[in-house]
């Protein structure tokens, strides 16, 4: 259809223009807000921005390349131990110890992605599951390195703290950092050749290998750099909290709110993540305030509704209504019903 | 070595109990190609209705176990007719995050109905053992094996046998197939889950008169039931037996011979290095790898 084509090339760059206006007034607001709040909204709003963080990190593996990485809190404990352990026993600066832990997050994944992504479909997810709580189990029993199921706890006092402890203003604008970064690489994947590649292996690998794409490498780099941006996360969240345990570090539950605000906003798409990290959080936080004792029932609620109602994500789900001028929510569930 | 046929019958007693978990799970993995997450809280609510039959009428763990089991199939014939139906055919990740929902509202509800205190099935010969030699064998133990076994004995006798039984496994390798020869493949896949849910309730009861249980643990017994269904494969009813077995044995040798709780760990090296070398399983087969889905 050539004309709807030249319709998206005219309209790219008008949306380029709309959307950095968009996210300039985002900036610009978020930034504002810093001053606003008190201590605990702040770090509610930090937690929203590490979930943004999270959720792209996600998407490229999950949702460009269609790997479904449901151990991926791996990374976002392995990141995060090693900040704390290099923190702690050598002395490192958190803003040295920062990329370092992004970085030992990649390589583990550049280790485990070569056999794991040959593996698809549930194969895929539940070897990750596998390793993350694997992990789990192995930085329990090396105590003497990561102080074990007693946690470890990183230095913000005295002469071994090199870095000093950010406070709660501070951990606002680095994780609004860590947003905006996440952010930029999700909109550069998803525009540019390497982005297309993955798109093409997720819709059919071999076809993408016959065109010409390194099938192996595109995964491997996809997982790595995915894991790359979980890490750093990790090792802000594990400065930000200073004590951290392994239950917390490795929680399947943090895997499971990164796909779900994925899926939730519309996966392989940059908005979509961004818009299903920003509304769970927040209803997750506001159940958590007014409906204390139901409100992981009513979370899990949410997740099967949304999960059944629109399974393409909201993103996709209203782009391709516009498309087909059909909203209804029956064609939807028809989609992949038996 | 009394000690060494000790934790090797230890292992092969446990092996048992996980395979009656992991049974049904494999059943709905190898049939329908559904991960289900919610599992272990199917395993979990089994124990809890045993433990207020028990306390409410007093009855016997071994027949309570017959109650659990009917009320799960009831309630996994609903949960997989009006919801999990709607996404068979999407993709993974939707079907993993569906379960996952699931089983937070199982375990919240569990939370609040039955609050989150450990609790265990005592019955008066529950401490009974007695010995082979030098091996002591515990009683409930030996009772929860030997189930294990005739339960998958008669799950495979159900699936060759009955009709509905090979209506099933048709539509397990074939779904297009199955449809066209009337198989009411909505209604199998119901039944599928609701026998997999009864299994893990029975699982559960047994589990309750070994050990402690709280909502908590559901978690762990949904990984044990892919660790033993990946290790024994899909498509084959003895899979599960033969996983659940080896992982038992592995566990009780690791348990004995290492240090700390690398026994978790090594299950899961065990998983990965399976996934990694024999997708398929030890004795599997990929039955459903180029079935046509209409």
């Amino acid at each position: 259809m050539p004309t709807k084509a030249s319709f998206s090339i005219a309209s790219k760059s008008s949306r380029t223009l709309v959307a950095s206006v968009f996210g300039v007034i985002a900036l610009a607001m978020a930034l504002a807000l810093r001053s606003q709040l008190p201590g605990g909204e702040l770090r509610a709003v930090s937690t929203i921005f590490m979930f943004i963080a999270l959720s792209q990190a996600w998407n490229i593996i999950g949702g460009f390349t269609g790997y479904a990485s449901f151990g991926q809190v791996v990374f976002f404990g392995m990141g995060g131990y090693f900040a704390a352990v290099v923190m702690l026993k050598y002395h490192f600066s958190f803003w040295l110890a920062l990329p370092l832990s992004g970085c030992f997050a990649a390589l583990f994944a550049i280790l485990i992605g070569q056999p794991l992504l040959k593996l698809k479909g549930h194969y895929f997810a539940i070897a990750t599951l596998g390793v993350a709580e694997g992990m789990r189990e192995v930085v329990i029993n090396i105590a003497d390195l990561t102080g074990g199921g007693a946690g470890i706890s990183v230095p913000i006092a005295g002469k071994f703290a090199k870095t000093e402890y950010l406070g709660d203003g501070g951990f606002y604008l680095l994780f609004l950092a860590l947003a905006i970064f996440s952010l930029v690489i999700g909109t550069v994947v998803s525009r540019n050749k390497f982005g297309y590649g993955l798109r093409a292996i997720h819709q059919n690998e071999d076809a993408a290998a016959a065109v010409g794409i390194n099938t192996v490498r595109s995964k491997v780099m996809a997982y790595a750099l995915s894991a790359f941006m979980t890490g750093i996360v990790g090792a802000s969240y594990v400065f930000q909290q200073v004590t951290i345990f392994p239950e917390r570090l490795f929680d399947v539950e943090i895997t499971v709110l990164m796909i779900m605000m994925v899926v939730i906003g519309g996966s392989g798409t940059v908005i979509g993540p961004l818009l299903g990290a920003l509304s769970l959080q927040f209803v997750s936080e506001y159940l958590r305030e007014h409906f204390t004792n139901v409100h992981t029932f009513i979370l899990a609620g949410i997740i099967i509704l949304a999960v059944i109602l629109i399974p393409q994500g909201a993103v996709n789900y209203l782009r391709e209504g516009i498309r087909t001028k059909d909203f209804s929510l029956l064609t939807n569930i028809r989609r992949y019903r038996l | 070595m009394d000690t060494f046929l000790q934790v090797t019958a230890y292992g092969l007693l446990q092996g048992g109990l996980l395979a009656l978990v992991a049974v049904g799970f494999s059943l709905v993995w190898g049939i329908m190609n559904i991960v289900n997450l919610s599992h272990g809280a199917f395993v979990i609510l089994g124990a809890y209705i045993a433990w207020e039959m028990q306390a409410w009428t007093g009855l016997d763990p071994f027949l309570g176990m017959f109650v659990s089991a009917a009320v799960l199939f009831c309630l996994g014939y609903v949960i997989q007719r009006y919801l999990i139906n709607l996404i068979v055919n999407g993709p993974v990740f939707i079907t993993l995050l569906l379960t996952f929902g699931i089983n937070m509202a199982l375990i919240q509800a569990m939370n609040l109905v039955f609050t989150a205190d450990f609790r265990s099935i005592q019955t008066s010969y529950g401490s009974n053992s007695f010995g082979i030699g030098e091996v002591r064998i515990p009683l409930v133990r030996l009772l929860a094996f030997l189930l294990a076994i005739v339960i998958t004995l008669l799950l495979v006798a159900f699936v060759k046998r009955t009709r509905t039984g090979i209506s099933i496994m048709a539509t397990g390798m074939d779904r297009g197939a199955a449809r066209l020869m009337g198989i009411k493949a909505r209604h199998v896949y119901a039944l599928t889950f609701a026998i997999s849910a009864a299994l893990a309730g029975m699982a559960g009861t047994m589990i309750a008169t070994i050990e402690t249980f709280d909502p908590s643990k559901a978690g762990k017994f949904t990984l044990m039931a892919f660790v033993v269904a990946v290790l024994g494969g899909l498509g084959n009813m003895y899979g599960a037996l033969v996983g659940g077995l080896l992982i038992g044995l592995v566990q009780s040798w690791a348990g004995q011979y290492l240090s700390g709780t690398w026994v978790n760990a090594i299950a899961f090296l065990v998983l990965i290095i399976v996934l990694i070398f024999r997708p398929n399983g030890l004795v599997g087969k990929a039955f459903y790898a180029a079935r046509v889905e209409i």
